[in-house]
């Protein structure tokens, strides 16, 4: 039951990561990719109308492990506070930059908007690959399950770490490095001219790029958590998400080479969903690791809500995600194909 | 209530209030403008009369600002749950975590899977599916609201939980989690203040308008269909569903309603002050003027009936901050009366013909834009500032919940952080809804040569997104 609900709200947070990482990859590429003003309109317009349908997964997958896994949110976000704020006002910025940043047709006003628009993300990028880091190399936690640390300490990942150090800043250049290639196939999918031929050139880059680095922080993590890779053999999840990036990466190349556009974009997904696959699958159990001692550690029979409230859980999450995928499809349908910026029509998507 | 700087329970409590309160202008309109939206949409599909579009066109401009607004101030506070309110989060989680995910995946996803789709769609999607979404829209509203005042309720007044071995709340019956009575009393009282809110904003604007003598048609229609739910709403939020509210403050939280009406001494013919300050280190209600035996009859049915007070419970039971919860509560009662007089006095009007030409009358529905606001404010205050000194009422202490990790300068520093970022999100809020305003519905008129039976559309200024 606990091991389903790990994976249940492992799934959410990939869903999440697939879907808001289109927003941070666009918006890190944005002033690379696209250089006029009516170029700019078309990179906010493949966000357009659906960007608080992506934020929306992070309140459903936040809400789901408050209920689940009740002792990891109230360490991990109380651990973690600036950090998160840092998020929270990122992510204010960057749905108000999308929101407003179209409402007057002014170069002065939209220029404003897109520096915020791209200065959000990319601080987005990097907490949210850090926080990863942070979950994979251990954080303080004491015998009473609570942690706090500083932003940085001496940037050793053992004794007295912080939020960011080597290895977490590693793990933050790689995560910026895959959400802007996801961005960026994204963005060839959706977008014609200009924007798409230099977004289809960027996606090519910035996925090559992935390759040395992915071997780098497989590397280190190697060394910061050797215990890890022992368990994580295993692990049929771990070989799951191998396989899965493997398949999505065919995809991604056959797909990007011959332009089929959408074939690059769902193996962009899958890559995304099979390196979280394969990291969640390696941690667990253990969700919040001690870097005290191992003891302290959180994991997810700890840290889990009681038997009873999971069986209830388990009545209407299956419900509400059958909702979720229905209304998936309608918006698959409504907004597929390219975007298009037109003035003389009352829809821009 | 210990309120020095170096008080984290107090910085985190303040910065919570400061974000809900701000968060909660938002939502309050969406939820009552929303089935606003739907009734137009219904009304154009029936007759085909333009009109009621170019209404569903210009509020759904309005809407999608207050929404998106709504969406990014409303992120924060699930997280707080665990940045500052890490105990309350350990110990209740299992419960109210329940309710949260179930609003994030029944009510979020649909509304923000639609909302591009009423403010956008119109052209794409055709008629039927545009009303569609604005029924879905509206409806995820509603049961955003249902899932987090099932939370609130919870708090206020738990039932259905188990406590497991370590101490920790569960749910033990769903069923009795879901239709906590609180629950149900406050979901019909806050919706329909919501709906006052709404009301109150459209009449405003129709007001607006008729004085500028602009947009008549649409001016005509804000203001009766804002006047005609306002009036509605106005009753219904005062009877049944805030009397309900109180006796049910009475019945489970008496200390609350002594302390909401600032009875320090307990009595049967208990009064209702009109006008009177709360001196809580007399212990007494200055300069009061009552009404003899109205608390007695509003609490319990009788004018006898015995009344509470504050000297039958040891003063740590007592609410921390009564001044403030006596002004919240007394505030939010005597705006609920000005609204039905306001609004019953429009509709006196609107039926003698003169609603539209009344220019006082007009001046007073347009400058009473904010009360609702405030009322609705002060409402929220009433129940969490009653609730104290619990968090969870008659479990779990409000100074146990906070984040023990994060320091009072932290919060405080986040809560400056968010008074900046808030102020300036209010400034442009108001600066975009204040210049769709200006801007207006775009009107059918008759141009020259509209004796050639030709209609032209007067083109709005575009938006991009």
């Amino acid at each position: 039951m606990i091991a389903v609900w790990y994976a249940i709200v492992s799934f959410m947070l990939i869903i999440y990561v697939a879907l808001d990482g289109r927003s941070f990859g666009a918006g890190m590429l944005h002033w690379l990719v696209a250089k006029t003003p009516e170029e700019r309109r078309q990179v906010i317009a493949a966000m357009g109308p659906l960007w608080s349908w992506h934020e929306v997964w992070l309140v459903g997958f936040g809400g789901t492990l408050l209920a689940v896994f009740p002792r990891i949110l109230a360490s991990a976000f109380a651990g973690y506070y600036l950090a998160l704020f840092l998020i929270l006002w990122s992510l204010i910025l960057r749905g108000v930059a999308i929101e407003v940043g179209g409402h007057i047709d002014d170069r002065l006003w939209q220029g404003f908007w897109d520096f915020v628009f791209v200065f959000s993300n990319f601080l987005l990028a990097i907490l949210f690959g850090a926080a990863a880091g942070n979950v994979a190399r251990g954080v303080p936690v004491d015998a009473d399950g609570n942690f706090s640390m500083p932003f940085f300490s001496n940037f050793a990942v053992r004794g007295q770490v912080g939020l960011l150090d080597w290895y977490t800043v590693s793990i933050a250049i790689f995560a910026v490095t895959a959400l802007a290639a996801h961005g960026a196939t994204y963005l060839t999918l959706k977008t014609e001219g200009p924007v798409h031929d230099r977004s289809s050139k960027w996606a090519r880059y910035l996925w090559a790029a992935t390759v040395p680095l992915f071997l780098a922080i497989s590397l280190e993590s190697r060394v910061v958590r050797p215990d890890v890779v022992g368990r994580a053999i295993h692990n049929p999840f771990c070989w799951l998400g191998v396989i899965v990036i493997l398949i999505a990466a065919g995809m991604l190349i056959s797909g990007l080479s011959r332009r089929f556009e959408m074939r690059a974009f769902l193996g962009s997904n899958f890559i995304l969903a099979g390196l979280l696959t394969t990291g969640g699958a390696a941690i667990f159990p253990v969700m919040l690791y001690s870097t005290l001692a191992p003891e302290n550690s959180l994991t997810a029979y700890s840290a889990a809500a009681g038997e009873h409230s999971l069986r209830l859980a388990s009545i209407w999450w299956p419900m509400g995600f059958a909702l979720a995928v229905i209304y998936f499809i309608f918006i698959s349908r409504r907004y597929m194909g390219k975007v298009s910026v037109r003035r003389d029509t009352q829809g821009y998507y | 209530m210990n309120s020095s700087l170096s008080d984290p329970a107090f910085w985190s409590r303040f910065q919570f209030g400061f974000t809900l309160t701000y968060h909660y202008l938002f939502p309050q309109l969406t939820m009552g403008l929303g089935w606003f939206l739907v009734y137009w949409k219904w009304r154009a599909l029936k007759t085909g009369d333009e009109k009621y579009n170019q209404a569903v066109r210009f509020w759904a401009k309005i809407f999608g600002l207050n929404f998106a607004v709504g969406v990014v101030t409303g992120i924060p506070m699930e997280f707080q749950f665990g940045t500052n309110w890490a105990g309350f989060s350990r110990y209740a989680g299992g419960a109210i975590g329940q309710t949260l995910a179930m609003e994030g995946m029944f009510a979020f996803f649909l509304e923000s899977a639609f909302v591009g789709a009423l403010i956008w769609g119109e052209k794409r999607l055709g008629s039927r599916y545009h009303f569609l979404a604005a029924v879905a829209v509206a409806t995820g509203s509603w049961l955003s609201g249902y899932f987090i005042l099932v939370t609130n309720a919870f708090m206020q007044h738990p039932v259905g939980y188990q406590v497991d071995p370590q101490g920790l709340l569960g749910i033990g019956s769903f069923r009795a989690y879901l239709l906590n009575p609180w629950a149900l009393i406050q979901f019909s009282h806050n919706q329909i203040a919501a709906l006052v809110t709404g009301s109150f904003v459209v009449t405003a604007i129709g007001a607006f308008y008729a004085l500028r003598r602009l947009h008549p048609v649409q001016a005509q229609l804000y203001l009766r269909a804002g006047t005609f739910t306002g009036f509605i709403a106005a009753l219904l939020v005062a009877f049944p569903t805030g009397d309900q509210q109180a006796k049910m403050v009475g019945r489970h939280q008496p200390v609350t309603l002594a302390a909401m009406e600032g009875k320090f001494v307990g009595g049967p013919d208990a009064g209702v002050a009109v006008i009177g300050q709360p001196n809580v280190a007399a212990r007494r209600l200055d300069n009061p003027i009552e009404m003899p035996g109205a608390l007695s009859f509003l609490a319990y049915g009788h004018f006898g009936s015995y009344v509470h007070g504050l000297d039958e419970y040891p003063t740590n039971a007592w609410p921390d901050n009564i001044e403030l919860l006596y002004y919240s509560f007394h505030l939010m009662i005597t705006l609920g009366t000005i609204f039905i007089v306001l609004m019953a006095y429009a509709r006196f009007e609107n039926w003698r013909g003169r609603l539209e030409s009344n220019t006082w009358l007009l001046w007073v529905l347009m400058l009473a834009l904010p009360f609702p606001y405030i009322a609705n404010t002060v409402g929220w205050m009433t129940a969490e500032l009653g609730r104290q000194p619990w968090l969870v009422y008659g479990l779990f202490h409000t100074v146990e919940g906070y984040s023990k990790v994060v320091s009072s300068g932290d919060t405080l520093f986040t809560l400056i952080g968010f008074v900046g970022l808030y102020f300036v999100l209010g400034l442009l809020f108001l600066y975009l809804v204040g210049r769709e305003i200006g801007i207006g519905p775009e009107e059918v008129m008759a141009p020259p040569g509209a004796e050639h039976g030709v209609t032209v559309i007067r083109p709005r200024e575009e938006h991009l997104v």
